[in-house]
C-alpha cells in the first residue's frame, strides 16, 4: 500500500471494520433468532423450527428475514414522519458504534480507545433515545407506553450495569478494553469473576442488569405483548422493524461480549496454552452467555414495573456499590496495591 | 430490614429452582409429533375413515341398507352369477362413523381404518370411490382394489385393544 496516504489507510481500515461489524451484527440476528427458537422449543419439550433448511430448521431465520424485507413499509398517517424514520436508524447506530471498542483478539480492535469501556456505555445509551423517539413518533398509546417504560428501565439499569464494572476498572487501573483483557491472562482463575467474592457478585449484577438493558424477559416491560401489543415498535413494519430486531439481537450479543471481556477473560482460554483461537474463544464465551440469557428468559415470568424499579434502585445499586467498596478493601488487604 | 434480605434470598433461590427445572427439559426428548411425517398410533378400535376391500366385497347391499344416513352407494349390473359391482362409494360428508356397516358385514370387507385426517379443500373430494371407474365391469367376487393414496394400513398394535389409547 505504498501509494496510499496514512489518512487513506485509516479511512479504508475504518470502513472495512465497520462493514465487518455490521456483518457480525446481521449474523447475530440470524443465528440468535434461530437459537432462541430452538432453546425455547427444547425448554418447553418441543422441537422449534424443523423444516426450513432440512437440518434442525437452520434456515428459518434467513427465510424470516427475507419475508420481512418483502413486507410493505407503512408509516402511519398521524405519525411524526421524520422521527419515525430516524428512530430505527438511531437504535441500530447505538449498538453498531459500541462494537467498535470490542477487543476480538490481541491487536484486533476497531478503535483502541483509552476510555473504551466508558465509550461503550456512552454510545449504547443512544439506544434509549431511539426507543423513546420511536414510541413518541408512532403516535400510538401502546407505543408511547412501551417507549416510556423502555426509557425508564434502560436509564435505571444503566447505573448498576456501569457500577458493576467499576471493581474491574479498580483492579486494572485502566478503561481500555484491551488492557482489561490482558490483565486476566493465565487461566480461568485469573479471570475477574473468580478474582474475589465481590467481583463474583458484581458479575451476576452485571448479567441481571444486562438482561434489563436489552429489554428481554423477565424484564421485557417495553415489549410486553400481553398488554402493549409490541411496545415501541408496534407501528413499525418491514425493513424498519427489521432494524429494531437486528439491534435487539446485536445488543444481546454485545452485552454478552462485554461481560466476557470484562469478567470472563476476553480472548484468553480457560486453560493457559490453549489460546490458539482468541477471537473464537471470545465468541464462544459470548454465545454461552447468550444461551444463559435465553435460559433465563424462558424460565422466569415477567416482573411488574414497580418490582423492576424496586430491584434496580433498592437492591442492585446498593449491592454493586457494596461490591465496589468490598473489592477496593480486598485490594488493600491482599496487598495488591503494593 | 430482615424482610429485605429474606426477599433477596427467596428471589435468588426460587429463580435457581426454576432454572434447574427448565434445564432438565432441554435434555428430554420433545413430546411433539411431526405430524405429516409421524402419525399417532391410534387405539385398535378407533373409528377412522371407513374402508372397503373390494376384493372381498360381494355387493350384498347390507351396509347401504343399514347406514342410518345413507352415505354408501352401491351400483351393480346383471343378475345371479353374472352380477357385477360397478360402483362402491362412501360419502364422508354424511358418514357419522357409527360403525353399523362394519359390524354387520358378513364378508368382513368393510372395516374402520385408523386414518384420521379428514380435512380437504373441497367437500366433493370427501366422496370416495372404491371401484376404479376406468376398469368397467369387474366380477363382484374378484374386483380389484384401487390403491388409494390416502389409505394407511392400521399399525400392528401389540398392546391389548383398549389400552392402545395410552401409547
Amino acid at each position: 500500500m505504498g501509494g496510499m496516504s496514512d489518512q487513506g489507510l485509516h479511512v479504508t481500515g475504518a470502513a472495512l471494520m465497520a462493514t465487518l461489524m455490521f456483518t457480525v451484527m446481521a449474523l447475530c440476528a440470524i443465528v440468535f433468532t434461530w437459537m432462541e427458537r430452538k432453546v425455547a422449543g427444547f425448554i418447553q419439550s418441543r422441537y422449534g423450527p424443523m423444516y426450513t433448511g432440512r437440518w434442525q430448521g437452520w434456515a428459518q431465520a434467513v427465510a424470516d428475514m427475507l419475508k420481512i424485507l418483502g413486507k410493505e413499509d407503512i408509516i402511519p398517517a398521524q405519525a411524526d414522519k421524520g422521527l419515525f424514520v430516524f428512530a430505527p436508524i438511531l437504535v441500530l447506530l447505538g449498538s453498531l458504534l459500541a462494537w467498535a471498542a470490542i477487543p476480538w483478539s490481541p491487536g484486533f480492535i476497531a478503535a483502541d480507545l483509552d476510555l473504551g469501556l466508558f465509550y461503550i456505555f456512552a454510545v449504547s445509551s443512544m439506544v434509549v433515545i431511539g426507543i423513546l423517539m420511536a414510541g413518541w413518533a408512532s403516535n400510538n398509546k401502546w407505543a408511547l407506553y412501551g417507549a416510556a417504560r423502555g426509557a425508564a428501565q434502560m436509564v435505571s439499569y444503566e447505573i448498576p450495569l456501569a457500577l458493576a464494572t467499576i471493581p474491574v476498572i479498580l483492579n486494572v487501573g485502566s478503561l481500555n478494553t484491551q488492557d482489561i483483557v490482558i490483565a486476566q491472562q493465565g487461566g480461568m482463575f485469573n479471570w475477574f469473576v473468580f478474582h474475589d467474592p465481590f467481583l463474583f457478585i458484581a458479575f451476576w449484577m452485571y448479567f441481571i442488569a444486562s438482561i434489563a438493558e436489552t429489554n428481554r424477559g423477565p424484564f421485557d416491560m417495553p415489549e410486553t405483548e400481553s398488554e402493549l401489543v409490541a411496545g415501541y415498535h408496534t407501528e413499525y413494519t418491514g425493513m424498519r422493524f427489521a432494524f429494531f430486531f437486528l439491534a435487539e439481537y446485536a445488543n444481546l450479543f454485545l452485552v454478552a461480549i462485554i461481560a466476557s471481556v470484562v469478567f470472563l477473560g476476553g480472548w484468553w482460554a480457560p486453560i493457559p496454552g490453549l489460546d490458539f483461537a482468541p477471537a473464537l474463544t471470545l465468541v464462544i464465551k459470548g454465545v454461552l452467555l447468550v444461551f444463559l440469557n435465553m435460559w433465563v428468559r424462558w424460565t422466569l415470568p415477567r416482573v411488574r414495573v414497580d418490582q423492576l424499579m424496586h430491584l434496580c434502585w433498592k437492591v442492585m445499586i446498593p449491592v454493586t456499590l457494596l461490591c465496589i467498596v468490598g473489592s477496593g478493601l480486598w485490594m488493600i488487604l491482599s496487598g495488591e496495591l503494593g | 430490614m430482615v424482610q429485605y434480605f429474606q426477599d433477596i434470598y427467596s428471589a435468588v433461590s426460587s429463580a435457581l429452582v426454576g432454572m434447574t427445572i427448565t434445564i432438565k427439559h432441554i435434555w428430554k426428548k420433545p413430546v411433539t409429533l411431526q405430524f405429516p411425517d409421524e402419525r399417532q398410533v391410534m387405539p385398535q378400535r378407533f373409528r377412522g375413515f371407513v374402508h372397503n376391500d373390494t376384493t372381498k366385497c360381494d355387493a350384498c347391499n347390507i351396509c347401504a341398507k343399514l347406514c342410518p344416513v345413507d352415505c354408501i352407494y352401491i351400483e351393480t349390473e346383471g343378475k345371479g352369477k353374472d352380477r357385477y359391482m360397478t360402483r362402491y362409494a362412501i360419502d364422508y360428508n354424511k358418514c357419522i362413523w357409527c360403525s353399523l356397516c362394519t359390524e354387520n358385514c358378513h364378508t368382513g370387507s368393510i372395516t374402520m381404518s385408523h386414518d384420521y385426517d379428514h380435512a380437504v379443500y373441497d367437500r366433493r373430494s370427501l366422496v370416495y370411490e372404491f371401484m376404479d371407474p376406468t376398469e368397467g365391469k369387474v366380477p363382484c367376487h374378484r374386483a380389484t382394489r384401487i390403491e388409494l393414496g390416502w389409505w394407511v394400513e392400521p399399525k400392528e398394535d401389540k398392546s391389548d385393544g383398549d389400552k392402545g389409547a395410552e401409547s
